[in-house]
């Protein structure tokens, strides 16, 4: 059994429409490498140049954010489901 | 030339029913004096539920979803078989069109309807920002047309 990402409406266009791709368990970081090999354009759009999570990004691995675990070190095991959610804001000023 | 006028014309068309209208320009009220906001669900393209949402930033001018809550509405969305519809957001004291701040922030891609609490009875209007990249400060706006059945 994989681990399943949920993608955001954001960066579907990158994965070929998909809200959900399967990837090899490890930890945070090396999932986003997976997608990032197997989807080019998604680089630089989750995590920043340096390798670090995108301000804008919030991470969930099941139901915990990952910033509050160990973020892109966060263990993922087989069945784990990992969520990307990027932050909804605005306003008229 | 007016704000509005510099929206692309709108080539698509976002149906609301009546209720799901009410019932966000009642969010948005009770909201007031701060910002309010919240996200619809669709099915197959039609607009099914309000989800009120906390604007955690508590402010007249600003709004932003609390992660947790939206975390926790994504996965009901999901749950039910839903998919994310909109994003909506009230402005308390200006018009319904997007703030140099809305398409900083504009990250997901579905419509981003405003609220204007400025108009008696609220204005209602629906825009997508498009960005080459999500994190662009800039984009453009194209403006969607809101049909409410009623």
């Amino acid at each position: 059994m994989a681990v399943e990402v949920r993608i955001p409406t954001v960066f579907r266009k990158f994965t070929g429409g998909s809200g959900a791709v399967e990837v090899q368990p490890g930890t945070v970081g090396s999932l986003f490498e997976q997608l990032e090999t197997r989807y080019p354009d998604l680089r630089g759009q989750v995590r920043t140049p340096d390798g670090q999570l995108h301000r804008f990004v919030n991470v969930y691995v099941n139901d915990e954010d990952a910033r509050y675990l160990e973020k892109l070190e966060t263990k993922v095991t087989e069945g784990d489901t990992v969520s990307i959610l990027p932050s909804v804001a605005g306003g008229q000023a | 030339m007016s704000e509005a006028g510099d929206a692309k014309e709108p080539t698509e068309t976002l149906i609301l029913p009546a209720e799901i209208t009410d019932e966000m320009i009642d969010h948005c009220r009770a909201g007031r004096p701060n910002e309010a906001c919240g996200i619809l669900a669709s099915q197959d393209g039609d607009m099914v539920k309000v989800f009120r949402m906390t604007n955690a930033t508590l402010s007249p001018l600003r709004y932003s979803l609390d992660p947790k809550e939206q975390f926790a509405v994504y996965r009901a969305i999901e749950g039910r078989g839903w998919e994310l519809g909109a994003v909506f957001h009230s402005h308390t004291h200006t018009e319904a069109y997007p703030s140099p701040t809305d398409v900083r922030l504009a990250s997901e891609d579905v419509p981003y309807l405003i609220v204007s609490l400025a108009d008696e009875p609220p204005s209602v209007r629906a825009f997508r920002i498009l960005k080459a990249n999500w994190t662009d400060q800039e984009g453009e706006i194209k403006e969607v047309s809101v049909s409410v059945l009623r």
